[in-house]
């Protein structure tokens, strides 16, 4: 197992500039979720570290050699697909066994590999089947094993979930978790989807536009974002922002007025922002407090009327207008004898709220 | 489609139309059958009637006497080798043409494509010059090359379409496992196009077959000549035994006759590949 | 340092990408190369030399072109075959491809036995020329054919008559030899475009109470434009190279009368020789080659833009 290490990376097709200057270590054994909204890069930077495609510049290193000369193979990595791409015509064993075979492994060898990564993910009576007899999750549990059979130094997985039905996905989500465990292998996962992120995730990368945004563990990612995109793209429902006016900067912090009157001081040590700039205040659903419910404290508070309620049994989502803030989310554990037309109180603790500056990095 | 029951009127003009286009077609295939089996007495007294038994003697002639069974032959070796050269130039082009992006791919597909409205048998003069001084005429090696060129646009149309089609992420994760490109080639891709390839296969295997203009151009030797050709030969020195004709005509059809009836839907499909889209 | 090994490994794999590349394209390109487009191109150059057998000699210009368009005695060969081409193409539109639409129509509508009529069908298609050609010759023998017989058994005497020797029943008969040959051809081309049409149109058609024979005029009939295309011009190009037939049955010279003479086998006789039209002559062979060449093609381009200008895209 090994680490992975980027170095000004950059990466262009033509004159379209797809990955920019990225620089990221990888540590060993650690599972890494690259996330990000579509054409964000993520999927080619995973091609760019397993050789599919070639880098225009930078650097390279998995287990403390450079490798982005080398052809996949020699690299040490081995990959799950977004489509598994089994190979139809053979079996699942020939299809797990294919690399040792080209590396012209011994029969009993490759015969034994594939026995114990089919045990590891219960395939053992599937060995002989064809992929076309298999269903979605048995695939995808074959292209795992492909992976485990060559004992590759970074397992690399391209958005491996996306095709699989939403209760599938959960069970993959765990079994993966579980098998890096086991494994205790480098890997490197790709996905659009921030819940899958949040939960295997050891760090994260956000990307977009082919530039990382920030490089974190999961809650801090949640709790600490370092700009307004990756506070909205982490979280679900998404953050709430409401555009306001920073009135002054003191020691003590950055005074804020809301539209409609709300004004408060946000603490924060080093400002970044003047009198008179535009800032966004950024508010998880889940960090109001509705009429004193709730953990949100009560630092200050918006005025908003319910246009519409989702009642989950457990949890209850609110979507509230407040003068021109549209569609606020807001979320109470439990019920509410709130109903359609009321007018509402949402409470925010300072705490757990988030400030914007105007180049949309965060204000701590 | 579902259809009316009711107007039976229109059912049956349509089963009228259908089954006597049927004999139309199987009635004369089957009288030169059955023509081959009687004795010249027979066709001219009872041309209708049955053989009156399944006298093989007409065949018996035809194996022995004369050049038939060479022609067969020769349309054999001719046919597969071409085919064959044919499938693999042709797959190897078109994998280059549509898995690989490379500068000029489109001058390239384009030079494949023109060779498609080339028709070759109007250049059957240059080209004989051109295969007098290569040593190519009255030489079955010739009639390969020249049916392997003719049928490589089509081929490489054909199959490039179909390997445009596979998945990129199966050659990645081939790459992946280490296999060199011409391994990903041939051990990966091309065994998922062979459909493709029995439809090319075919597609340019019954014209070759059946071919007569080119022989007849450059095959000069009797123990060069391929079928079609030969069978003018063959008519020349039996024009009066009309039932060793009919016997060596049957015999002339029965190898494709025999493998369309085995493959019809293949060879249907196959053969009408160029013309629906 | 390490970064020269580096960009020489990486400079190694384009190159061998590249190498890989150039084997994979080469054997076809050469023999696309050798085998057709040099006898295409050298087939223009040709026609501007006088050739005396296979030796080139001068070069003349246009001379071989005028030659065989304006001289009294080429032009008018030359303008009887070309008549009798469009006389072929003609014909088999109407009874060729016209009894094939028919057929495909009803095929269309799922009679029992359908996959058997497909497959009789095509059994002529696969056939090669020469033998359909030869055994309908055997039929057709004015003393011993069967057609004949035939006729005298049903007491049609008078019209047992030695079909391939009369000029007026030489040409009908091989078209209908042709037809017969490949009439399966179209037929099944028709019938997959008709397969392709989606099922609602006809059926929302049928909900509107449209008769079957509206149905066919007007749903499927347009929708099948792209097939009809495809076999109007192969049927030219077909009929404008047609050899084998009038080849193998009335021989070199379009016996009897030049009544089936064509373009194929004038070009025959001028590039080849034979006894009308004396010793090889590759000068005004290819010419005539050249000519031909530019009118089918010319045609082709021509009938395939007319007839996709009244195809409908279905989606």
């Amino acid at each position: 197992m090994a680490k992975v290490e980027l170095r000004g990376v950059n990466k262009q097709f033509g004159s379209v500039h797809v990955i920019k200057d990225i620089n990221l270590t990888v540590e060993d054994h650690e599972f890494v979720v690259f996330v990000g909204p579509s054409g964000c890069g993520k999927s080619t930077l995973l091609r760019l570290i397993a050789g599919l495609e070639e880098i225009t510049s930078g650097e390279i290193d998995i287990d403390g050699a450079r490798v982005d000369h080398l052809a996949p193979a020699r690299r040490g990595v081995a990959m799950v697909f977004q489509s598994y791409a089994l190979y139809p015509h053979f079996t699942v064993a020939q299809n797990m066994g294919y690399a040792l075979r080209v590396a012209k492994e011994d029969k009993a060898v490759i015969d034994r590999k594939v026995r114990e990564a089919a045990e590891i993910l219960q395939l053992t009576e599937y060995l002989d089947r064809k992929p076309k007899a298999l269903s979605g999750g048995q695939r995808q549990r074959v292209a795992i094993g492909r992976a485990i059979v060559r004992d590759p130094k970074v397992f690399l997985f391209d958005e491996p979930l996306s095709n699989l039905d939403a209760k599938l996905r959960v069970q993959m989500r765990i079994e993966l978790t579980r098998l890096h465990r086991e494994l205790n292998a480098t890997m490197i996962y790709v996905t659009h989807d921030q819940v899958e992120a949040m939960t295997m995730a050891d760090k994260i990368v956000v990307l977009r536009d082919g530039r990382v945004e920030q490089i974190g563990a999961p809650l801090d990612l949640y709790n600490t974002p370092d700009n307004r995109f990756v506070a909205g793209f982490i979280g679900s429902p998404a953050m709430n922002f409401f555009a306001g006016r920073a009135e002054s900067v003191s020691d003590a912090g950055v005074e804020v007025a809301l539209e409609g009157g709300t004004r408060f001081t946000f603490p924060c040590e080093t400002p970044g922002v003047k009198a008179g700039d535009v800032v966004e205040f950024g508010v998880r659903p889940e960090h109001f407090s509705i009429g004193g419910n709730g953990d949100g404290g009560s630092d200050g508070a918006l005025k908003g009327e319910v246009y519409a309620v989702e009642r989950l049994g457990g949890e209850t989502y609110l979507y509230l207008n407040s003068g021109s803030y549209r569609d606020i989310v807001a979320h109470m554990s439990g019920d509410a004898p709130i109903s359609i037309g009321d007018s509402v109180e949402i409470g925010f603790s300072l705490a757990r709220s988030h400030l914007f500056g105007p180049d949309g990095q965060s204000i701590r | 489609m579902e259809h009316r029951r009711n107007a039976g009127l229109e059912t049956w003009l349509m089963y009228i139309f259908l089954i006597g286009s049927t004999i139309a077609v199987l009635y004369p295939i089957f009288m030169m059958l059955m023509s081959g089996f009687k004795t010249n007495a027979e066709i001219f007294g009872a041309p209708f009637s049955l053989p009156k038994s399944l006298n093989l003697d007409n065949y018996k002639t035809i194996w022995t006497t004369t050049d038939v069974p060479r022609y067969l032959l020769n349309s054999a070796i001719v046919t597969i080798i071409s085919v064959a050269l044919l499938l693999v130039t042709g797959t190897m082009a078109a994998y280059a043409i549509s898995r690989y992006k490379f500068r000029g791919a489109i001058m390239v597909s384009m030079f494949f494509l023109a060779g498609l409205m080339l028709p070759l048998r109007l250049a059957i003069i240059p080209l004989f010059v051109q295969m007098k001084s290569m040593g190519l005429v009255d030489n079955l090696l010739g009639l390969i090359f020249i049916y392997t060129a003719m049928s490589l646009p089509s081929t490489v149309f054909i199959l490039s379409g179909f390997l445009r089609a596979l998945p990129g992420e199966l050659e990645d994760s081939a790459r992946v496992d280490g296999a060199s490109e011409l391994r990903i080639m041939v051990e990966i891709m091309v065994p998922l196009i062979t459909p493709a390839l029995v439809i090319a296969g075919i597609y340019n295997a019954v014209p070759i077959w059946n071919d007569f203009f080119f022989p007849l151009i450059f095959i000069q030797t009797p123990e060069n000549r391929t079928l079609a050709q030969g069978l003018t030969t063959f008519f020349g020195e039996y024009s009066v035994n009309f039932g060793v004709l009919y016997a060596g005509l049957t015999l002339a059809a029965l190898p494709i006759v025999v493998v369309f009836i085995i493959q019809s839907r293949r060879f249907i499909a196959g053969m009408t590949a160029g013309a629906i889209k | 340092m390490q970064s020269t090994d580096y960009e020489s490994v990486r400079r190694a794999r384009t190159r061998n990408l590249k190498l890989w590349l150039a084997l994979l394209l080469t054997p076809a390109a050469l023999l696309l190369i050798v085998f057709v487009f040099i006898p295409m191109g050298s087939a223009v150059l040709y026609s501007l030399y006088e050739w005396d057998g296979l030796a080139r000699k001068g070069y003349v210009g246009l001379a071989n072109f005028s030659d065989i368009l304006f001289d009294p005695v080429r032009n008018k060969v030359l303008f009887h075959a070309f008549w009798n081409n469009v006389k072929v193409f003609v014909t088999l539109m109407i009874i060729q491809n016209g009894y094939a639409l028919v057929l495909a129509m009803l095929l269309a509508r799922n009679p029992r036995g359908y996959r058997f009529y497909q497959v009789v069908f095509f059994l002529p298609v696969i056939l090669s020329t020469v033998i359909v050609s030869f055994q309908w010759k055997l039929f057709l023998n004015p003393v011993f054919g069967l057609v004949n017989k035939a006729l005298i058994a049903v007491g049609l005497e008078s019209w047992a008559v030695p079909w391939l020797g009369l000029p007026e029943t030489a040409l009908p008969a091989m078209m209908l030899v042709n037809a017969w040959h490949w009439f399966g051809f179209p037929t099944l081309v028709f019938l997959a475009a008709i397969h392709r049409i989606p099922t609602d149109f006809i059926e929302a058609a049928r909900l509107d109470g449209a008769s079957e024979w509206r149905i066919a005029r007007e749903i499927i009939w347009p929708l099948m434009a792209p097939a009809v295309t495809i076999i109007v011009v192969l049927t030219f190009i077909g009929s404008f190279n047609w050899f084998e037939i009038p080849y193998v049955m009335n021989g070199l010279e379009g016996s009897p009368q030049g009544s089936t003479d064509m373009l194929g086998l004038l070009f025959y006789r001028t590039a080849f020789g034979s006894i009308s039209a004396g010793g090889s002559d590759f000068g005004h062979g290819s010419a005539l080659a050249v000519l031909m060449f530019i009118f089918i093609f010319v045609f082709s381009i021509l009938a395939t833009k007319y007839l996709t200008s009244r195809e409908v895209e279905m989606n």
